[in-house]
């Protein structure tokens, strides 16, 4: 009497280390109202076994708030790179296909090493220098005309979603991408940050920087927070640009 | 520590546009006065031939030849750096980046034929002026039409859609409004210029 009970499959690729070959399984999971991809990958962890009926490893992956703020769990949802926490199973086309997003080093199964965004904020200098040389006394205000701008960008949580979706970012490429990029338009912004703009700047024009933006504007596309990368992006080349100038006949 | 990039970079934008932008205009221009006949065509030409040997030397070596060869060979290198992806994010604009890509990697051997064949081989070697009687004999080989004419759509795809990309990289146009008005006018342009040259190529094909 008991009516069958609804099930989602996923089709997900995994790798059992960093340089083991890809191989893909496919996880039934009971449909429940309201199931995003966590939820998902959790019942999966609870009983990892696959629909051939085979007990296998768990599947690895990340995540840390579930509710789009930190960024832990982008991976690669039926080809788009995307938050795993907010994608809801009902919005989904199923099979639900899940793959690591391959810009970054796998370490294994769904979860990447996404540590080259840090590597890349360290090279723009993506903080305020309060060192002590300075008075730095109350906090000084931010200027009210951009500092909606600065909200926006602030709520950048390094994903790299935005990186995984650029053609220009990959191990064919140096590009740092658009996120590391447009978060020194964020500190440059900053009342005290902007001291440090001509080094931010500088450090844009190297190799790997802005320059290698080839404007194919996926990151706009696929930014969960909506920041409107491509504005910012062509602000920073204005500012490159002036910089250049600056660099050649200020000497 | 120079930011050698950067400048490589920016001046193979401006070349592209300013230089080798300048060049395609003169070629759809020059060829569409076949439209109006031989005569248009060969007394256009025969004004070329006007201008004093040197000067016209010297603009094809520092107007022509060495814009194109940076452009294609830093182009080929940025290329190389772009790993292109339309089947998963099939969105408009990362459709004119991959189609950037995709009419340079034709028009490097394309060119490289065109050039050799008609500048170096035909005009220079064998010393055979360029005339609407030769062009209009070469395009008789429907082959050449065709390879000339996706060659041309190819070169005018990769200079408007230029004109979209180089407002955007010297932050001329910065907000999305703007840039989707950039774009339109140029894919505009483009439709206008490959229209030119349709018509010029089926008048050599057909009269």
């Amino acid at each position: 009497m008991a009516e069958e009970q609804k099930k989602v499959r996923f089709v997900i690729e995994r790798q059992d280390g960093p340089n083991e070959k890809p191989y893909t399984q496919e996880f039934d999971v009971d449909y429940r109202p309201g199931l995003n991809v966590v939820a998902a990958l959790m019942e999966i962890q609870k009983h990892p076994v696959t629909v051939d009926g085979k007990r296998v490893a768990p599947v690895t992956w990340e995540c840390n708030c579930l509710e789009k703020v930190c960024g832990a769990c982008m991976m690669v949802i039926n080809g788009k790179a995307r938050q795993a926490c907010c994608s809801l199973v009902d919005k989904l086309d199923q099979p639900i296909h899940l793959a690591p997003a391959r810009t970054f080093p796998v370490i294994r199964d769904l979860l990447i090493d996404r540590s080259v965004m840090f590597e890349s904020l360290k090279r723009i200098q993506g903080w305020v220098e309060i060192d002590g040389t300075w008075e730095v006394k109350d906090a000084p205000i931010q200027n009210p005309y951009t500092a909606q701008t600065a909200y926006e960008i602030s709520h950048c949580m390094t994903c790299g979603c935005c990186l995984e979706a650029c053609p220009n970012v990959g191990p064919q490429s140096d590009f740092i991408g658009p996120a590391p990029t447009v978060q020194a338009y964020l500190f440059n912004l900053h009342p005290l940050g902007k001291f440090d703009a001509p080094k931010r700047l500088n450090a844009l024009m190297q190799k790997g920087g802005i320059t290698s933006c080839g404007n194919s504007q996926n990151c706009v596309e696929v930014c969960p927070k909506n920041i409107k990368l491509t504005t910012y992006l062509a602000q920073l080349n204005r500012d490159v640009n002036k910089q250049a100038l600056k660099n050649i006949f200020n000497h | 520590m120079y930011n050698v990039t950067f400048y490589l970079r920016r001046l193979h934008s401006l070349v592209g546009l300013f230089v080798l932008g300048i060049v395609i205009l003169e070629h759809v221009f020059t060829n569409a006065t076949s439209l109006g006949g031989p005569a248009a065509l060969n007394g256009g030409l025969a004004m070329m031939e006007l201008i004093p040997r040197p000067i016209f030397y010297g603009l094809e070596i520092f107007g022509i030849a060495i814009p194109l060869i940076f452009h294609a060979a830093y182009g080929i290198y940025i290329a190389l750096q772009a790993n292109c992806n339309p089947g998963r994010f099939g969105y408009v604009r990362n459709w004119m980046f991959t189609l950037q890509r995709w009419s340079a990697w034709y028009l490097v051997p394309f060119l490289l034929w065109h050039i050799f064949y008609l500048r170096i081989f035909t005009k220079g070697i064998n010393g055979v002026p360029i005339s609407y009687e030769l062009l209009d004999s070469y395009f008789q080989n429907p082959v050449v039409v065709i390879l000339y004419t996706i060659g041309m759509l190819a070169a005018i795809f990769h200079f408007c859609n230029g004109i979209t990309t180089f407002c955007m990289t010297w932050g001329i146009a910065k907000g999305p409004r703007v840039q989707n008005v950039v774009s339109v006018l140029s894919m505009l342009l483009f439709a206008a210029l490959s229209l030119v040259t349709i018509a010029f190529m089926a008048h050599y094909v057909l009269f």
